[in-house]
């Protein structure tokens, strides 16, 4: 009955076949492809929670399904659930794309589930081709074909140019430890770390998750590839897709024991610089989605402060904060696929008048602003002080202090959205927002979790405490 | 500690709340509902608060009204609120000026759901900050606090006010985000996993060297919000630009917000800390003091006056908390209270006079007394009160920590007292050209105050004059708090 532990996998593996096969049929009706898309996605959130409390291993013990791969598994369920629910009008992508579309969506949130549990550096590579490859596509998708290909084509260059790097990497890794497995490379790795060539090749196998996660240096793709792709493609990247990055780099990461004091000085530099540049970039952007894509360069940053830590306190801290960016992320994407109706791309100066138009929208946009800058009572100033904590503890006090100037220079850009949203008046009338019932409900419930986790974490924490544990 | 039979404390809170929830509620074409519901709710903290503070028995002094619920345990974090001499007359402010805040924008008319609203966030974390006795809680509280502040100056603000709302923002901000390293930091280094200020204010719990360090960081980082010198530039143009009430809100009980922090968080749990750099402390309100004073003297708008008058007056608190003295700190928290009672009907005053005048430029009034009788006795009342005339609130904390000041700093308080002069040479000259002199026929017809509109600015002259003839009331109270911290230091 082994079998019975890749459920999760093999549902989304059929829903993916689904629309393949619809995908071949010669009527497309966007409606009903949206519907089916929407209760694939929501039984496949139950599928996941199931499947939550499930431990054992697969295929020769290259695959483990444990507490930390199953969270995941449902943060990701989640993040595919909310993306398809704003499917709902699709008008960036060509009708006879919507299968596709689905297609994709369903099979990269796969290859990311494949790749939360994957323990062999062989299927950990192949889940991560897997999942780039349908985003590459997913990116190019757009309508707007110019700019899509373009988009798309960065994308595609700056991550085979990653992957190359990273399969050096493993090489070195593999030349140097004699190891595949996760496993092995737990037991082998720590005690050689300090040697040039097993701590490059860490490196350089790191490299692959960096470009997911859009750290500096391989962050170049990030702001063609918001603004390029469309609204709802550019959520997914910058939520599952983010989420996924953060879970195979806590758990490479987490072989390496107590971890180098190289390595961690390495990680810090790259934090810094991450969050300084995508933090002083985002202050000139106007577009909407490329100053997201810089805050999320910066969120990066944030993300590694947690990483660095080495420690189940700070990878506690990484797994609540990937909960805390879906959540943030998604409701400003939503803000956004909303107020640009007809699947534009949104300048911030477009968003005058919200508070009129919909103010529903416009709070939720003030308190997904307020968490991605960290201030309290959100969510992401929760996520952010469990990040600091776990770094304190391990003596970061600069590190947090820069982070923390690095959280002012952000308030700047995102008090300016809020500016646009509050304070500026249309030039042109535009006419109020209609948002349907199950937006209205979607919206409300995301504001309150981002408040109410943030005032009360605690349930959020210990799962995320558990997660950790049993990583380690 | 005393557990409280009932949870008055965060009643006080949830009343706030619940005055937001119902704000929110209600549609905003129904602004007279609004307000309504605003003044209600905002009374009921002020009765509250007005019990708790007459309430609290001083014959046995220490933490009354306790209340404890674990938060996140394994964090430390707890919901810990408590009421001593220090911070009851900080809520009964905050519960005075909330709710003649309230009356005293009853005429506004753009977008007053969302005001109000906002409105209400700032006052619940302000309530929040002053009963928290958990390090967590704290920062929580003052982050939140801050941010509706950017929204409320940016929207209902005037003048330059963009610039005005954005430098507040970056500049207390960055407060904190010296503050959060400092609470994290004492939080690992004490390693009783714990932000209960009770439990880390224990004498041992951190080394001479932690404190510190500890301190300079929340010193500067809460001293920005108490407006110390030189990280007060954002304070005279936050306050010109804000609404009226955010004004009074703001220059009345925000900035005392950082001056009792730099109390509740960094004196009680570095006291060593605060003994090393009370020098420094003591140079930098003295500047302030006389800074605010000088740059007053050469302002043009009346909101730019009483803006840097309260930079000068919060120098005088700040003064008191670095004479390390019960004296320093009874007159530091009478000051704290006396001055954002005044300031606040200076606010306000200013805010009914412009509202009519549509120009708060001295040059442009003149001669409003015989104009405004009533509105302009409210204003030179509040001048008289800022110029430290005796039977006023603010009197007393003056004396008091000018007492403690010559006591331990002789020259310094030589300086500070001579820019007492000079500021109540600006203050005159300001109510001189605006009230009296030639009069400005342009705005010869417009009304006086009507009775209701002058019951927040009657309520506030009445506490003035009140703590002002009877200053024992609070200096009783504030001694039940400050004689057993400072006996306790070692």
């Amino acid at each position: 009955m082994k079998w019975f532990l890749f459920l999760p996998e093999i549902f989304y593996f059929a829903s993916g076949m689904a629309f393949l096969c619809l995908s071949m049929t010669n009527r497309s009706d966007p409606q009903r492809e949206y519907y089916i898309a929407l209760a694939l996605a929501a039984l496949g959130v139950v599928v996941s929670l199931v499947a939550v409390n499930w431990e054992g291993f697969l295929f020769f013990n290259t695959y483990r399904v444990d507490l930390f791969s199953q969270v995941f598994k449902l943060i990701l369920a989640m993040g595919l659930f909310l993306i398809v629910s704003i499917c709902s009008e699709l008008k960036s992508i060509n009708v006879r794309h919507h299968p596709e579309f689905y297609f994709l969506l369903f099979v990269c949130t796969l290859a990311m589930m494949l790749l939360v549990s994957s323990v062999h550096i062989l299927t950990i590579y192949v889940a991560l081709e897997l999942s780039s490859y349908s985003l590459y596509v997913l990116v190019a998708l757009r309508r707007d074909e110019k700019m899509s290909l373009e988009a798309g084509i960065k994308y595609f260059l700056v991550g085979i140019f990653a992957s190359a790097i990273m399969l050096f990497g493993v090489a070195l890794l593999y030349s140097t430890t004699k190891a595949t497995f996760i496993a092995d490379l737990i037991k082998v790795l720590p005690g050689i770390l300090d040697t040039p060539a097993a701590l490059i090749g860490l490196l350089l196998t790191l490299c692959g998750f960096f470009f997911k996660l859009a750290v500096f240096p391989f962050h170049f793709w990030a702001p063609d590839v918001y603004q390029g792709a469309s609204n709802q493609a550019t959520a997914y990247i910058a939520t599952a897709s983010k989420v996924a990055a953060i879970a195979i780099l806590t758990r490479m990461i987490a072989v390496t024991g107590p971890g180098s004091i190289y390595l961690a000085h390495a990680l810090v530099a790259l934090s810094i610089i991450s969050m300084t540049l995508g933090n002083l970039a985002a202050i000139v952007q106007k577009d909407l989605k490329r100053l997201l894509a810089y805050s999320a360069i910066a969120h990066a940053g944030y993300v590694l402060i947690g990483v660095l830590s080495m420690d189940s306190a700070g990878y506690a801290s990484v797994i609540f904060y990937a909960v805390t960016l879906l959540i943030m992320k998604f409701t400003a994407f939503l803000v956004v696929v909303k107020v640009a109706d007809d699947g534009r791309n949104l300048e911030i100066s477009q968003l005058a008048g919200l508070h009129r138009r919909s103010p529903l929208l416009a709070m939720a946009l003030m308190v997904s602003v307020f968490s991605l800058a960290g201030i309290p009572p959100t969510i992401g100033f929760t996520g952010k002080f469990l990040i600091f904590a776990a770094a304190m503890h391990n003596g970061y006090f600069t590190l947090v202090l820069i982070a923390m100037i690095n959280v002012v220079i952000s308030l700047y850009y995102y008090l300016l959205i809020l500016k646009a949203a509050y304070l500026l008046e249309p030039e042109d009338e535009q006419p109020t927002l209609q948002l349907s019932q199950p937006t209205t409900i979607l919206t409300s419930v995301l504001v309150a979790a981002m408040v109410v986790i943030g005032i009360y974490p605690t349930l959020l924490f210990e799962l995320a405490r558990a997660a950790a544990g049993a990583l380690m | 500690m005393e557990y409280a039979s009932f949870p008055y404390l965060t009643a006080i809170l949830l009343s706030c709340v619940t005055g937001l929830v119902v704000i929110l509620i209600l549609p905003g074409e129904r602004k007279d509902q609004i307000k309504w519901v605003s003044a209600v709710f905002s009374g009921i903290t002020l009765i509250f608060s007005l019990y708790l503070f007459f309430a609290y028995d001083k014959s046995k002094g220490g933490l009354q009204f306790v209340e404890i619920i674990p938060w996140v345990e394994s964090l430390g974090i707890t919901y810990f609120n408590a009421a001593d001499g220090f911070n009851l007359p900080m809520l009964l402010l905050t519960g005075i000026v909330f709710f003649t805040g309230v009356l005293t924008m009853w005429e506004l008319d753009y977008r007053v759901k969302e005001f109000y609203a906002f409105y209400f966030v700032m006052v619940t974390a302000v309530f929040g900050l002053f009963m928290s006795m958990d390090l967590f809680f704290i920062f929580i509280w003052y982050d939140v606090s801050l941010f509706p502040m950017y929204l409320l100056i940016v929207v209902w603000g005037t003048t330059r006010k963009e610039y005005g709302a954005m430098k507040l923002t970056l500049y207390l901000l960055a407060g904190s985000a010296l503050v959060l390293p400092a609470i994290i930091y004492l939080f690992v280094q004490s390693g009783l996993n714990t932000f209960d200020v009770t439990v880390l204010m224990q004498p041992g719990t951190f080394t001479p060297v932690q404190q510190k360090f500890a301190f300079i960081l929340l010193y500067i980082g809460f001293g920005i919000l108490a407006g110390v010198w030189p990280f007060h530039t954002w304070s005279p143009v936050g306050h010109v630009a804000a609404p009226h009430a955010v004004s009074m809100v703001h220059a009345g009980v925000l900035m005392k917000i950082g001056a009792f922090a730099v109390l509740r968080v960094a004196i009680f749990i570095c006291p060593e800390g605060w003994q090393h750099w009370s020098q420094l402390m003591a140079v930098l309100a003295t500047v302030g003091i006389v800074y605010g004073a000088f740059v007053g003297l050469s302002q043009k708008d009346l909101k730019f006056v009483i803006g840097y008058s309260s930079v000068s007056h919060m120098g005088i608190v700040g003064l008191g908390l670095a004479t390390v003295s019960v004296d320093g700190l009874n007159g530091a928290v009478f000051q704290m209270f006396g001055h954002g009672i005044m300031t606040a009907l200076f606010f306000s005053s200013v805010g009914y006079i412009y509202d009519r005048t549509h120009t708060k430029i001295i040059a442009e009034l003149g001669g409003l007394s015989r104009t405004m009788p009533v509105a302009s006795t409210y204003f030179i009342v509040a001048a008289m009160a800022s110029m430290g005339i005796p039977f006023l609130a603010s009197f007393w904390g003056e004396l008091v920590v000018f007492i403690a000041a010559f006591k331990t700093y002789p020259v310094r308080g030589a300086l500070a007292v001579c820019a007492l002069v000079v500021s109540a040479l600006f203050m005159l000259r300001m109510v001189q050209r605006t009230f009296y002199g030639p009069k400005n026929e342009k705005y010869a017809h417009l009304p006086d105050v009507p009775f209701g509109l002058g019951i927040p600015r009657m309520i506030l002259l009445i506490v003035l004059v009140g703590f002002g003839l009877y200053p024992t009331l609070m200096f009783d109270m504030i001694e039940t708090a400050s004689i057993p911290f400072i006996n306790g230091l070692p």
